[in-house]
Protein backbone atom coordinates (compact mmCIF):
# COMPACT_ATOMS: atom_id res chain seq x y z
CA UNK A 1 0.00 0.00 0.00
CA UNK A 2 1.56 3.07 -1.03
CA UNK A 3 1.27 6.42 1.37
CA UNK A 4 2.21 9.70 -0.44
CA UNK A 5 2.35 12.82 1.90
CA UNK A 6 0.03 15.63 0.85
CA UNK A 7 0.69 18.73 3.31
CA UNK A 8 -1.97 20.94 1.27
CA UNK A 9 -4.76 19.68 2.75
CA UNK A 10 -3.52 19.91 6.84
CA UNK A 11 -2.21 23.59 6.29
CA UNK A 12 -5.43 25.43 6.37
CA UNK A 13 -6.03 23.81 9.54
CA UNK A 14 -2.57 24.85 11.19
CA UNK A 15 -4.59 28.27 12.91
CA UNK A 16 -7.44 25.68 14.39
CA UNK A 17 -4.49 23.86 15.76
CA UNK A 18 -2.88 26.88 17.17
CA UNK A 19 -5.97 27.70 18.81
CA UNK A 20 -5.92 24.38 20.48
CA UNK A 21 -2.39 24.94 21.88
CA UNK A 22 -4.37 28.03 23.65
CA UNK A 23 -5.97 25.79 25.54
CA UNK A 24 -3.02 23.48 26.27
CA UNK A 25 -1.55 26.64 27.80
CA UNK A 26 -4.83 27.00 29.83
CA UNK A 27 -5.00 23.44 30.86
CA UNK A 28 -1.34 23.72 31.89
CA UNK A 29 -1.20 26.86 33.47
CA UNK A 30 -4.25 25.73 36.05
CA UNK A 31 -3.04 22.62 36.83
CA UNK A 32 0.37 23.59 37.51
CA UNK A 33 -0.94 26.40 39.33
CA UNK A 34 -3.44 24.12 41.46
CA UNK A 35 -0.68 21.68 41.54
CA UNK A 36 2.16 24.19 43.28
CA UNK A 37 -0.68 25.45 45.66
CA UNK A 38 -1.24 21.72 46.69
CA UNK A 39 2.55 21.25 47.15
CA UNK A 40 3.38 24.03 48.83
CA UNK A 41 0.55 23.43 51.52
CA UNK A 42 1.95 19.19 51.55
CA UNK A 43 5.81 20.70 52.28
CA UNK A 44 4.41 22.96 55.05
CA UNK A 45 3.25 19.43 56.55
CA UNK A 46 5.66 17.78 55.88
CA UNK A 47 8.48 20.19 57.56
CA UNK A 48 5.77 21.26 60.55
CA UNK A 49 3.03 19.03 60.77
CA UNK A 50 2.18 16.18 63.41
CA UNK A 51 2.74 12.40 62.12
CA UNK A 52 -0.43 11.39 61.07
CA UNK A 53 -0.40 14.00 58.48
CA UNK A 54 3.18 13.79 57.20
CA UNK A 55 2.11 10.16 56.66
CA UNK A 56 -0.78 11.10 54.58
CA UNK A 57 0.73 13.54 52.36
CA UNK A 58 4.00 10.86 52.21
CA UNK A 59 1.31 7.97 51.05
CA UNK A 60 -0.28 10.96 48.23
CA UNK A 61 3.14 11.67 46.82
CA UNK A 62 3.87 7.92 46.82
CA UNK A 63 0.58 6.87 45.25
CA UNK A 64 0.62 9.91 42.63
CA UNK A 65 4.34 9.53 41.64
CA UNK A 66 3.80 5.60 41.25
CA UNK A 67 0.70 5.44 38.83
CA UNK A 68 -0.08 6.39 35.36
CA UNK A 69 -1.49 9.95 35.12
CA UNK A 70 -3.98 8.66 32.47
CA UNK A 71 -5.34 5.96 34.32
CA UNK A 72 -5.48 8.31 37.33
CA UNK A 73 -8.02 10.43 35.24
CA UNK A 74 -9.91 7.39 34.08
CA UNK A 75 -10.40 6.62 37.62
CA UNK A 76 -12.03 10.35 38.07
CA UNK A 77 -13.78 9.69 34.83
CA UNK A 78 -15.22 6.65 35.48
CA UNK A 79 -15.38 5.82 38.96
CA UNK A 80 -16.26 9.01 40.71
CA UNK A 81 -19.87 8.86 39.05
CA UNK A 82 -20.88 6.08 40.30
CA UNK A 83 -20.36 7.88 43.65
CA UNK A 84 -22.53 10.03 42.30
CA UNK A 85 -19.73 12.86 40.98
CA UNK A 86 -20.87 13.53 37.85
CA UNK A 87 -17.66 15.72 36.32
CA UNK A 88 -17.21 17.34 32.59
CA UNK A 89 -14.10 15.70 30.97
CA UNK A 90 -12.19 18.91 30.99
CA UNK A 91 -12.85 19.43 34.31
CA UNK A 92 -11.83 15.25 35.27
CA UNK A 93 -8.64 16.00 33.41
CA UNK A 94 -7.94 19.57 35.32
CA UNK A 95 -8.39 17.48 38.56
CA UNK A 96 -6.25 14.79 37.45
CA UNK A 97 -3.40 16.65 36.36
CA UNK A 98 -3.52 18.72 39.35
CA UNK A 99 -3.35 15.91 41.98
CA UNK A 100 -0.69 14.59 39.64
CA UNK A 101 1.09 17.79 39.46
CA UNK A 102 0.33 18.11 43.20
CA UNK A 103 2.92 15.41 44.04
CA UNK A 104 5.66 15.91 42.05
CA UNK A 105 5.62 19.65 43.16
CA UNK A 106 5.15 18.36 46.82
CA UNK A 107 8.72 16.57 46.19
CA UNK A 108 10.45 19.47 44.46
CA UNK A 109 9.28 22.39 47.20
CA UNK A 110 9.96 19.66 50.37
CA UNK A 111 13.89 19.71 48.76
CA UNK A 112 13.51 23.74 49.00
CA UNK A 113 12.24 23.67 52.31
CA UNK A 114 14.91 21.28 53.89
CA UNK A 115 17.61 23.83 52.51
CA UNK A 116 16.73 26.13 54.56
CA UNK A 117 18.68 27.23 57.67
CA UNK A 118 17.19 26.20 61.07
CA UNK A 119 17.97 29.62 62.57
CA UNK A 120 15.77 31.58 60.06
CA UNK A 121 12.79 29.32 61.63
CA UNK A 122 13.53 29.66 65.20
CA UNK A 123 13.55 33.36 64.70
CA UNK A 124 10.54 33.59 62.63
CA UNK A 125 9.38 31.41 65.71
CA UNK A 126 10.36 33.76 68.29
CA UNK A 127 8.89 36.77 66.70
CA UNK A 128 5.72 35.26 66.68
CA UNK A 129 4.71 34.15 63.12
CA UNK A 130 2.40 31.19 62.48
CA UNK A 131 3.00 28.55 60.27
CA UNK A 132 1.14 29.84 57.18
CA UNK A 133 2.96 33.60 58.09
CA UNK A 134 6.04 31.79 58.14
CA UNK A 135 5.93 29.67 55.30
CA UNK A 136 4.46 32.86 52.89
CA UNK A 137 7.16 35.46 54.46
CA UNK A 138 10.25 33.98 55.38
CA UNK A 139 10.48 30.45 53.58
CA UNK A 140 9.13 31.23 50.36
CA UNK A 141 11.28 34.54 49.33
CA UNK A 142 14.54 32.45 50.18
CA UNK A 143 13.66 29.36 48.30
CA UNK A 144 12.19 30.88 45.74
CA UNK A 145 15.32 31.38 43.63
CA UNK A 146 16.64 27.78 44.13
CA UNK A 147 13.17 26.69 43.25
CA UNK A 148 12.63 28.73 40.07
CA UNK A 149 14.70 26.27 37.21
CA UNK A 150 13.09 22.83 38.84
CA UNK A 151 8.96 24.62 38.80
CA UNK A 152 9.74 26.14 35.31
CA UNK A 153 11.09 22.34 34.50
CA UNK A 154 7.30 20.89 35.83
CA UNK A 155 5.84 23.42 34.01
CA UNK A 156 6.97 22.74 30.44
CA UNK A 157 6.62 19.20 31.44
CA UNK A 158 2.84 19.86 32.47
CA UNK A 159 2.40 21.73 28.69
CA UNK A 160 3.37 18.18 27.20
CA UNK A 161 1.52 16.01 29.72
CA UNK A 162 -1.76 18.11 28.83
CA UNK A 163 -2.20 16.03 25.47
CA UNK A 164 -3.95 13.29 27.29
CA UNK A 165 -6.68 15.51 27.67
CA UNK A 166 -7.32 14.47 23.59
CA UNK A 167 -8.17 10.94 24.69
CA UNK A 168 -11.13 12.16 27.33
CA UNK A 169 -12.24 14.06 24.06
CA UNK A 170 -11.19 17.50 25.16
CA UNK A 171 -10.29 20.03 21.91
CA UNK A 172 -6.96 20.92 23.10
CA UNK A 173 -3.80 20.59 20.36
CA UNK A 174 -3.47 17.14 20.18
CA UNK A 175 -7.31 16.99 20.57
CA UNK A 176 -7.72 19.19 17.47
CA UNK A 177 -5.32 17.00 15.89
CA UNK A 178 -7.67 14.31 16.06
CA UNK A 179 -10.52 16.16 15.04
CA UNK A 180 -8.06 17.24 11.76
CA UNK A 181 -7.52 13.89 11.10
CA UNK A 182 -10.72 12.41 10.99
CA UNK A 183 -11.34 15.43 8.60
CA UNK A 184 -8.56 14.21 6.38
CA UNK A 185 -7.39 11.10 7.04
CA UNK A 186 -3.89 13.09 6.30
CA UNK A 187 -2.62 11.61 9.54
CA UNK A 188 1.01 11.49 9.66
CA UNK A 189 0.93 15.21 8.00
CA UNK A 190 -1.46 16.50 10.91
CA UNK A 191 0.34 14.38 13.79
CA UNK A 192 3.79 15.90 12.62
CA UNK A 193 2.58 19.11 12.54
CA UNK A 194 1.44 18.62 15.59
CA UNK A 195 4.64 17.53 16.80
CA UNK A 196 6.43 21.03 15.69
CA UNK A 197 3.72 23.07 17.36
CA UNK A 198 4.53 21.26 20.68
CA UNK A 199 8.56 21.80 20.06
CA UNK A 200 7.76 25.27 19.25
CA UNK A 201 5.47 25.81 21.82
CA UNK A 202 7.57 24.21 24.66
CA UNK A 203 10.88 25.48 23.32
CA UNK A 204 8.31 29.40 23.53
CA UNK A 205 7.44 28.60 27.06
CA UNK A 206 11.06 27.94 28.07
CA UNK A 207 12.43 30.75 26.78
CA UNK A 208 9.96 32.95 28.10
CA UNK A 209 10.43 31.64 31.51
CA UNK A 210 14.35 32.02 31.56
CA UNK A 211 13.75 35.50 31.01
CA UNK A 212 10.95 35.90 33.72
CA UNK A 213 14.20 34.42 35.54
CA UNK A 214 15.95 36.77 34.86
CA UNK A 215 14.29 39.77 35.61
CA UNK A 216 12.85 38.12 39.08
CA UNK A 217 16.03 36.81 40.49
CA UNK A 218 18.53 38.93 38.35
CA UNK A 219 20.48 35.66 37.47
CA UNK A 220 22.57 35.04 34.25
CA UNK A 221 19.58 31.76 32.89
CA UNK A 222 20.71 30.21 29.83
CA UNK A 223 18.28 31.25 27.69
CA UNK A 224 18.57 28.24 25.37
CA UNK B 1 -21.15 1.45 44.23
CA UNK B 2 -19.62 -1.32 46.80
CA UNK B 3 -21.94 -3.74 46.71
CA UNK B 4 -21.11 -4.17 42.85
CA UNK B 5 -17.49 -4.47 43.75
CA UNK B 6 -18.64 -7.22 46.09
CA UNK B 7 -20.97 -8.19 43.99
CA UNK B 8 -18.20 -8.31 40.86
CA UNK B 9 -15.33 -9.12 42.64
CA UNK B 10 -15.33 -13.13 42.45
CA UNK B 11 -16.01 -13.16 38.93
CA UNK B 12 -13.59 -10.58 37.98
CA UNK B 13 -10.59 -12.67 40.15
CA UNK B 14 -11.91 -15.76 37.78
CA UNK B 15 -8.95 -17.62 36.05
CA UNK B 16 -9.96 -15.97 32.58
CA UNK B 17 -9.68 -12.69 33.36
CA UNK B 18 -6.49 -12.95 35.74
CA UNK B 19 -4.95 -14.78 32.75
CA UNK B 20 -5.75 -12.27 30.65
CA UNK B 21 -4.69 -9.46 33.09
CA UNK B 22 -1.62 -11.45 33.43
CA UNK B 23 -0.89 -11.21 29.62
CA UNK B 24 -1.29 -7.58 29.31
CA UNK B 25 1.35 -7.13 32.51
CA UNK B 26 3.93 -8.96 30.82
CA UNK B 27 2.92 -6.76 27.97
CA UNK B 28 3.54 -3.50 30.10
CA UNK B 29 6.48 -4.64 31.55
CA UNK B 30 8.54 -5.89 28.04
CA UNK B 31 7.03 -2.69 26.60
CA UNK B 32 8.50 -0.32 29.37
CA UNK B 33 12.08 -2.41 30.64
CA UNK B 34 12.81 -3.68 27.27
CA UNK B 35 11.71 -0.19 25.64
CA UNK B 36 13.84 1.91 28.11
CA UNK B 37 16.60 -1.05 27.53
CA UNK B 38 17.15 -0.51 24.24
CA UNK B 39 16.37 3.53 24.69
CA UNK B 40 18.92 3.94 27.52
CA UNK B 41 21.84 2.34 24.95
CA UNK B 42 21.19 4.49 22.09
CA UNK B 43 20.82 7.43 24.54
CA UNK B 44 24.12 6.52 25.56
CA UNK B 45 25.62 6.24 22.19
CA UNK B 46 23.98 9.36 21.40
CA UNK B 47 25.86 11.19 24.52
CA UNK B 48 28.96 9.67 23.05
CA UNK B 49 28.46 11.30 19.61
CA UNK B 50 27.55 14.42 20.96
CA UNK B 51 30.84 14.63 23.11
CA UNK B 52 33.52 17.09 21.54
CA UNK B 53 36.67 14.81 23.10
CA UNK B 54 34.78 11.89 22.23
CA UNK B 55 33.19 11.40 19.13
CA UNK B 56 31.54 14.46 18.64
CA UNK B 57 32.22 15.13 15.29
CA UNK B 58 29.83 18.35 14.06
CA UNK B 59 27.67 17.02 11.68
CA UNK B 60 26.73 13.64 14.38
CA UNK B 61 26.46 16.46 17.36
CA UNK B 62 24.33 18.42 15.82
CA UNK B 63 22.38 15.56 14.58
CA UNK B 64 22.55 14.29 18.01
CA UNK B 65 21.52 17.67 19.89
CA UNK B 66 18.60 18.09 17.31
CA UNK B 67 17.18 14.93 17.92
CA UNK B 68 17.53 15.13 21.75
CA UNK B 69 16.03 18.62 22.24
CA UNK B 70 13.00 18.03 20.00
CA UNK B 71 12.23 13.77 20.88
CA UNK B 72 12.10 15.60 24.81
CA UNK B 73 10.00 17.72 23.70
CA UNK B 74 6.87 16.26 21.80
CA UNK B 75 4.22 14.56 24.15
CA UNK B 76 4.17 10.94 24.56
CA UNK B 77 0.28 10.95 22.45
CA UNK B 78 1.37 12.27 19.41
CA UNK B 79 4.92 10.55 19.70
CA UNK B 80 2.86 7.14 18.94
CA UNK B 81 0.59 8.74 16.71
CA UNK B 82 3.42 10.16 14.66
CA UNK B 83 5.30 6.12 14.71
CA UNK B 84 1.70 4.48 13.91
CA UNK B 85 1.54 6.51 11.10
CA UNK B 86 4.92 6.51 10.02
CA UNK B 87 5.02 2.80 9.49
CA UNK B 88 1.77 3.26 7.86
CA UNK B 89 3.72 5.63 5.36
CA UNK B 90 6.57 2.95 4.57
CA UNK B 91 4.08 0.10 4.43
CA UNK B 92 6.09 -2.06 6.98
CA UNK B 93 3.68 -4.70 8.70
CA UNK B 94 4.28 -3.93 11.89
CA UNK B 95 2.13 -5.71 15.04
CA UNK B 96 0.92 -2.43 17.48
CA UNK B 97 3.08 -3.76 19.96
CA UNK B 98 6.23 -2.79 17.89
CA UNK B 99 4.39 0.38 17.12
CA UNK B 100 4.61 0.99 21.16
CA UNK B 101 7.97 -0.58 21.90
CA UNK B 102 9.40 1.89 18.96
CA UNK B 103 7.76 4.88 20.47
CA UNK B 104 9.02 3.89 23.78
CA UNK B 105 12.69 3.73 22.73
CA UNK B 106 13.02 6.46 20.66
CA UNK B 107 11.82 8.39 23.74
CA UNK B 108 14.32 6.95 26.51
CA UNK B 109 17.07 7.42 23.90
CA UNK B 110 16.00 11.34 24.32
CA UNK B 111 15.50 11.23 27.63
CA UNK B 112 18.94 8.72 28.59
CA UNK B 113 21.13 10.78 26.52
CA UNK B 114 20.98 13.88 28.81
CA UNK B 115 21.71 11.91 31.92
CA UNK B 116 24.80 10.21 30.07
CA UNK B 117 25.89 13.17 28.95
CA UNK B 118 25.60 14.61 32.66
CA UNK B 119 27.36 11.29 33.67
CA UNK B 120 29.98 11.95 31.33
CA UNK B 121 30.67 15.46 32.32
CA UNK B 122 30.56 14.50 35.56
CA UNK B 123 34.24 13.15 35.06
CA UNK B 124 36.80 16.09 35.80
CA UNK B 125 38.87 17.42 32.56
CA UNK B 126 42.19 16.90 34.30
CA UNK B 127 41.55 13.14 33.92
CA UNK B 128 40.88 14.31 30.28
CA UNK B 129 44.31 15.85 29.82
CA UNK B 130 46.07 13.13 31.19
CA UNK B 131 44.69 10.66 29.53
CA UNK B 132 45.19 12.87 26.36
CA UNK B 133 48.86 13.21 27.47
CA UNK B 134 49.51 9.73 27.38
CA UNK B 135 48.11 9.54 23.93
CA UNK B 136 45.36 7.32 24.52
CA UNK B 137 42.78 6.56 21.94
CA UNK B 138 39.32 7.91 22.23
CA UNK B 139 38.33 4.41 22.78
CA UNK B 140 40.32 4.04 25.42
CA UNK B 141 39.68 7.14 26.90
CA UNK B 142 35.84 5.96 26.59
CA UNK B 143 36.37 2.78 28.09
CA UNK B 144 39.19 3.14 30.60
CA UNK B 145 38.27 6.41 32.06
CA UNK B 146 35.05 7.82 31.62
CA UNK B 147 33.25 5.14 31.43
CA UNK B 148 33.88 3.20 35.07
CA UNK B 149 32.92 6.63 36.31
CA UNK B 150 30.48 7.85 34.58
CA UNK B 151 28.01 4.83 35.19
CA UNK B 152 27.39 5.76 38.70
CA UNK B 153 26.28 8.93 37.98
CA UNK B 154 24.02 8.07 35.51
CA UNK B 155 22.39 4.48 36.58
CA UNK B 156 20.54 5.91 39.63
CA UNK B 157 18.43 8.70 37.73
CA UNK B 158 17.79 6.40 35.07
CA UNK B 159 15.30 4.15 37.19
CA UNK B 160 13.38 7.82 37.84
CA UNK B 161 13.12 7.51 34.18
CA UNK B 162 12.10 4.06 33.92
CA UNK B 163 9.30 4.48 36.09
CA UNK B 164 8.20 7.53 33.64
CA UNK B 165 7.99 5.28 30.88
CA UNK B 166 5.93 1.83 33.13
CA UNK B 167 3.84 5.09 33.17
CA UNK B 168 4.00 6.22 29.41
CA UNK B 169 3.10 3.14 28.62
CA UNK B 170 -0.35 3.57 29.64
CA UNK B 171 -0.52 5.68 26.72
CA UNK B 172 0.03 2.64 24.31
CA UNK B 173 -3.80 2.13 25.21
CA UNK B 174 -4.76 4.37 22.55
CA UNK B 175 -3.71 2.19 19.59
CA UNK B 176 -4.86 -0.73 21.20
CA UNK B 177 -2.01 -2.24 22.69
CA UNK B 178 -2.81 -4.80 24.88
CA UNK B 179 -1.21 -3.50 27.93
CA UNK B 180 -2.58 -3.30 31.66
CA UNK B 181 -5.28 0.16 30.87
CA UNK B 182 -6.09 -1.43 27.76
CA UNK B 183 -7.32 -4.36 29.47
CA UNK B 184 -9.08 -2.49 32.52
CA UNK B 185 -10.82 -0.77 29.79
CA UNK B 186 -11.93 -4.04 27.84
CA UNK B 187 -13.47 -5.36 31.48
CA UNK B 188 -14.64 -1.97 31.94
CA UNK B 189 -16.35 -2.00 28.87
CA UNK B 190 -17.52 -6.13 29.78
CA UNK B 191 -19.74 -4.90 32.63
CA UNK B 192 -17.02 -5.38 35.49
CA UNK B 193 -17.67 -2.18 37.92
CA UNK B 194 -15.06 0.91 37.02
CA UNK B 195 -13.96 1.02 40.38
CA UNK B 196 -13.03 -2.94 40.26
CA UNK B 197 -11.53 -2.46 36.51
CA UNK B 198 -9.44 0.62 37.58
CA UNK B 199 -8.70 0.08 41.06
CA UNK B 200 -6.79 -3.06 40.36
CA UNK B 201 -4.57 -1.83 37.43
CA UNK B 202 -3.84 1.65 39.77
CA UNK B 203 -2.59 -1.25 42.30
CA UNK B 204 -0.45 -3.64 39.67
CA UNK B 205 1.02 -0.17 38.10
CA UNK B 206 1.95 0.95 41.65
CA UNK B 207 3.06 -2.32 42.35
CA UNK B 208 5.67 -2.15 39.28
CA UNK B 209 6.62 1.59 39.79
CA UNK B 210 7.49 1.54 43.37
CA UNK B 211 10.04 -1.01 43.73
CA UNK B 212 11.59 0.51 40.70
CA UNK B 213 12.18 4.08 41.85
CA UNK B 214 13.42 2.50 45.61
CA UNK B 215 15.88 0.37 43.71
CA UNK B 216 17.11 3.55 41.91
CA UNK B 217 16.93 5.29 45.18
CA UNK B 218 18.98 2.38 47.19
CA UNK B 219 21.58 2.61 43.50
CA UNK B 220 21.84 6.34 44.35
CA UNK B 221 22.77 6.07 47.92
CA UNK B 222 25.20 3.13 47.71
CA UNK B 223 26.78 4.75 44.37
CA UNK B 224 27.03 8.03 45.61
CA UNK B 225 28.82 6.62 48.94
CA UNK B 226 31.63 5.09 46.99
CA UNK B 227 31.88 7.17 44.86
CA UNK B 228 32.99 10.09 48.15
CA UNK B 229 35.27 7.76 49.78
Amino acid sequence: MNYSLIWSQVTPHIPYLLGGAALTLQLAVISFLAGWAIGLVNASVLHFGPRPARLAVQGYVTFFINTPLLVQIFFIFFVLPDAGILLSPYAAVAIGMSLNAGAYLTEIQRAGFQSLRREEIDAATAMGFSVPQMVWYVILPHIAKALYPPLSNQFIIQVMTTSIAAIFAVEELTGRAYNVNSLTFRSLEVFSITAVIYVVLTLACSMALALLGRWLFRVKARIL
Amino acid sequence: MWEQVIEDAPRFFGPWNLLFLGEALVNTLLLSYLGAGIGFVIGFGLAIGRHPRLYGVLPLRIAATAYVEIFRRIPFLVKLMCVFFAFQLSGAQASLFTVALVTVVLSAAAFAAEIARAGIESVPAPQWDAAEAMNFSRWRVLTRVVAPQSWRVALPPLFGYAVGFIKSTSIASQIGVLELTYAAKILNTRGFSALLCFGTILVVYFLICWPTKRLGERLEARLGRRAKA
